[in-house]
């Protein structure tokens, strides 16, 4: 469905702020009296704290408190479970060890908080760490996740009998009886490391307690102000209302902002408090890549049951997650790696078993892809090594197992980050591969062009794979909809935006709604002071969830009008309409009033008032589905390897994706691009690279290489394949992740190709030229 | 990091070892110490200036000789920490007579490093240790010199090196080829550059 605004490219609402410098961000904002925290953080991985003497700190001039744990006595404890445990799974096993504020006894990861410096200036903070003095007694790190749960191993939390964090196992149909069934059965050892969501602007929080009014004000570089403010608020025994948190421009979240028991959510609050000055706290990029939040490192042992005609019968996954010192965000991301690993396929057997584990590494918390991108890796290799054995085409072995478009909606028997069974809404698969596979020209490259350029001792590749997202999950997102007396819209709701145009989409679904211009439309995200209901920005959700919330209250707005505006000019009902920025009579638009007018006296000051009306033009609307919608799509891409340097050129991909309908194609695209940047880093660049030791060896961007707009293919097509999803009005599904999914995989199939066929056989992500150097020889040593 | 490699003194290996034995001669071979006391025979404290491309700073360490078997080998075990972050190391080293007449001295070992040094200054850590045990042969070398010229009667001047010298030394070194990089050219151009144009403004305000 497209209307005069919804489903159009409108150009973004916030690129005037944006891109003259007029967005604030929250280094920009100053206050009066305000300080600067700076947190020490441990150099080591794992050791026990035995003093910390911050005597000498104290006494630099500028220097106006230190905090170490003891000084915080009975405000210090481990900070909540932000997900809930997957109680839901039957037989599941989670062992809770929550971020703790501060490192008190012992420390669990490289870059842990040991100290808070509060100074007159950042300068002054880093200065003093100079001045205090740590004694650790440094303890054996556990970092590789085999080792971890061997017995004997160096014991993350010492009140667990081991490093297991998570034990959980989900089957359909019986794995070991298509096994044997099967005529082949491939098994193989994946492993996936870390990648950092490595966003423009760092993390941020500045606390501004006002101890006349008893309130707080906070601003945070967060994707979830309501939780956000809801913990802060408990810890400090204030009501929600005493505390608003703000948002402001965010240069991106990625994942790891969700975090809301980080140091400085939690100690930043209270110090404010006693202090009684603003306090501003700035991450900055070495905090960021040793101590916010990653993903990514997982260890798989995975086989894949097919018959001779390559049907696959059955699918079974054994994996290692690793979840860093803590695990305050549950099982997020191994559930999504269980629900994302088979999604596109039929496979009727199908077995996932994960054991998370503590490690002396940082903790691990969704990044965009969150899971997904390895169960997509997995299967999506398990079909090619399947492929090769068979000697059958990768698109055709496909083609053979894909969920046909007849068979929606289909439950998935796994159960999902969400804690309810997962369910294929809507898509089309086979017409996403069909298209994908038509956009990159694949036969004619196998057949023509691939031969004489490997007769001309040219080394490309192509890969095609499959993914789905599932995207919108619950529980729910609510908006409020205002006209004001200047006839212009207000919306606002309880997410907060990093960056992905919600202040445009978001006025696209009112404008259409009530018939506005979308330039009128003012949109307020992530501000608890205007809209205090929610969850917050995670799961590729903005839209397909708050977007519905904004649609069902906009709607309530219209029906206000339309009664309103019925009475006013004394015409029935359903011979009035909305019509830029007026509600008019049908078929005569001479006679009208005003949506600011009607807006006033929607509000009446004097007379009576109908029992059971509510003022004003506005509404307020929840939404939560009931499990989420599911986008998918199929990537394909040639590339050009280079056999002396092992580089790798993505010259040409296709990407075929179904978010259901698009409000903004333009802002589709958009996310679609910035998520293959992402997978592309994902693929051949980034990588977090621990030492045995737990410290980590990549945390600048001179060694934590980021992929650069030229390194982005020179031919990017882009098809859409629209199935609404039933599951919301407006047929929408999320699209944030999508780009971020597939492309390890498809890499790997390509740069396959590309060297020898079935020769080469990678198992691992991400790669580099020297690693990918490192396998060729490998496998040609066989 | 394991570091291993050898290096042959000219001189015999009693002498060798007795000069390696030597806290003064062995502060002044150590990059950037600062100050190293003995302890006791087999112990010894001190400080040292660190600086490994961006990462800079000084460290605190203790310096312990074990299983030693003069003059033939010895383990040297060396735990350093400080703004820069920390470093661990055991290191084993052989002194073996060659039949020339000159020593032959093997090393082995294994260096943890942690914090700012292992994060930011890792990709230069092996260039930048190689580099400065080769400097501190060159220098050994001429102390063995000395010393042996002194045993038998003549007066070969032996001048430990300044830290700055054998920072430049270091810095040489490592220019080979190195100068492309842009942290070397930091600390070899811009660096001095800064400082220079500090001192200027520097007179220049005081002439106002």
């Amino acid at each position: 469905m497209s209307g005069k605004v919804f489903g159009q490219s409108v150009t973004r609402n916030e690129d005037p702020y944006l891109l003259t410098g007029k967005a604030e961000f929250i280094d920009d904002i100053e206050l009066p009296g305000m300080l600067h925290a700076a947190f020490l953080r441990s150099d080591y991985a794992h050791a026990r704290i035995k003093s910390i003497d911050v005597s000498q700190a104290l006494k630099r001039p500028g220097v106006v408190a230190v905090y170490t744990a003891a000084d915080f006595g009975d405000y210090w404890r481990p900070g909540p479970l932000q997900v809930p445990p997957p109680t839901a799974i039957k037989g599941s096993v989670f062992h809770a060890r929550t971020l703790v504020p501060i490192a008190k006894d012992k420390v669990r990861f490289s870059g842990e908080p040991l100290a808070l410096i509060i100074a007159e200036s950042r300068y002054i903070a880093e200065d003093a760490f100079d001045d205090i003095i740590v004694e650790m007694e440094p303890l054996d790190a556990v970092v590789d996740l085999e080792k971890a749960l061997e017995p004997g191993a160096p014991l993350v939390h010492e009140d667990l009998e081991s490093n297991l964090a998570a034990h959980v196992v989900q089957e359909r149909g019986n794995y070991e009886e298509a096994a044997a069934k099967a005529d082949y059965v491939i098994k193989r050892r994946i492993s996936v490391d870390r990648c950092a969501g490595a966003a423009m602007e760092n993390r941020g929080l500045l606390v501004d307690w006002n101890d006349r009014t008893r309130e707080m004000t906070i601003w945070a570089s967060t994707q979830a102000p309501i939780p956000l403010r809801n913990s802060i608020a408990a810890r400090l025994g204030l009501f929600e209302s005493q505390v608003r948190v703000i948002t402001p421009y965010i240069g991106g979240g990625f994942g790891p902002k969700i975090m809301t028991s980080q140091a400085d959510d939690v100690l930043l609050p209270i110090v404010a408090m006693w202090l009684n000055r603003p306090i501003k706290w700035i991450e900055d990029r070495r905090e960021n890549f040793l101590a916010t939040t990653s993903e990514r490192d997982q260890l798989h042992y995975a086989e894949i049951a097919v018959t001779k005609d390559g049907i696959i019968l059955g699918v079974k996954d054994m994996f290692y997650h690793n979840t860093g010192a803590y695990d305050p965000y549950g099982m997020t991301v191994p559930l999504n790696t269980q629900t994302h690993t088979v999604s596109n396929y039929n496979v009727p057997n199908f077995k996932t078993e994960v054991k998370m584990v503590f490690s002396n590494t940082m903790v691990v918390t969704p990044v965009r892809g969150a899971g997904r991108p390895y169960g997509v890796y997995v299967m999506e290799r398990l079909i090619d090594y399947a492929a090769c054995e068979l000697g059958m085409d990768p698109v055709e072995i496909r083609r053979r197992n894909l969920i046909r478009s007849d068979q929606y909606p289909l439950p998935t028997g796994i159960i999902g980050q969400d804690f309810v069974e997962g369910v294929l809404d809507s898509g089309d698969y086979p017409e996403e591969l069909r298209k994908a596979v038509e956009l990159i020209g694949y036969e004619k490259f196998i057949k023509e062009e691939q031969p004489r350029l490997r007769a001309e001792g040219k080394h490309k590749g192509i890969g095609v794979v499959c993914f789905t997202e599932g995207t919108s999950v619950g529980p729910y997102e609510g908006a409020r909809v205002t006209v004001g007396a200047n006839g212009k819209v207000n919306v606002s709701t309880g997410i907060s935006t990093q960056g992905q145009g919600h202040f445009t989409v978001y006025a696209q679904i009112a404008a259409e709604e009530l018939g506005v211009d979308v330039r009128d439309v003012n949109v307020t995200t992530g501000d608890t002071g205007h809209f205090h209901w929610g969850a917050g920005t995670f799961a590729s959700r903005g839209t397909g969830v708050a977007g519905s919330a904004i649609h069902l209250a906009a709607s309530k707005v219209r029906q206000k009008a339309i009664k309103l505006g019925s009475k006013l000019l004394g015409v029935p009902e359903d011979q009035v309409e909305l019509c830029d920025g007026k509600v008019c009579v049908a078929g005569d638009h001479s006679r009208f009033i005003s949506l600011g007018e009607m807006a006033m006296k929607a509000n009446p000051t004097r007379g009576t008032f109908e029992q059971g009306a509510e003022p004003g033009l506005e509404a307020v609307a929840y939404f939560g589905p009931p499990y989420g919608s599911t986008g998918a799509g199929a990537l394909a891409m040639i590339v050009d390897v280079d056999p002396g340097s092992m580089d790798v050129k993505i010259e040409k991909l296709a990407i075929v994706h179904d978010c259901g309908t698009l409000v903004n194609p333009m802002l589709v695209e958009g996310q679609i691009l910035g998520g293959l940047s992402m997978g592309i880093g994902n693929a051949f660049y980034e990588q977090l690279k621990y030492d045995e030791n737990g410290q980590l060896l990549t945390a600048s961007f001179m060694d934590y290489l980021l992929p650069q707009a030229t390194d982005m293919p020179d031919e990017v097509l882009l098809g859409h394949v629209e199935r609404p999803s039933p599951l919301n009005e407006l047929g929408m599904k999320g699209v944030g992740e999508a780009g971020a999914i597939p492309t390890p995989a498809c890499f790997a199939q390509a740069v396959e190709n590309a060297l020898a066929d079935c020769k080469l056989q990678i198992a691992e992500t991400p790669l580099s030229p020297s690693r990918l150097f490192e396998l060729v020889k490998k496998s040609t040593e066989k | 990091m394991n570091l291993e490699g050898e290096h042959v003194f000219k001189g015999p290996r009693d002498e060798v070892y007795g000069m390696f034995r030597d806290p003064e001669v062995l502060a002044s071979a150590l990059p950037g110490t600062q100050s190293l006391n003995m302890v006791d025979s087999n112990h010894y404290e001190g400080t040292m200036n660190v600086r490994i491309g961006p990462v800079s700073g000084a460290f605190s360490g203790k310096l312990e000789i074990a299983d030693e078997v003069a003059p033939e080998k010895c383990t040297l075990i060396v735990e350093g920490k400080g703004a820069p972050g920390f470093a661990k190391g055991v290191g084993h080293v052989h002194f073996s007579e060659q039949e020339d007449g000159t020593t032959l001295l093997k090393y082995s070992g294994d260096v943890q490093i942690g914090g700012t040094l292992a994060s930011v200054g890792q990709r230069m850590i092996d260039s930048v240790a190689k580099s400065m045990i080769k400097t501190a042969f060159e220098t050994l070398d001429k102390a063995l010199e000395a010393r042996l010229a002194a045993k038998a009667g003549q007066e070969v001047e032996f001048k430990a090196p300044t830290e700055a010298q054998f920072a430049a030394g270091v810095a040489k070194d490592m220019a080979k080829g190195w100068t492309q990089i842009a942290e070397v050219r930091m600390v070899l151009y811009v660096i001095p550059m800064a400082i220079l144009l500090a001192i200027i403004g520097f007179i220049l305000s005081k002439c106002n």
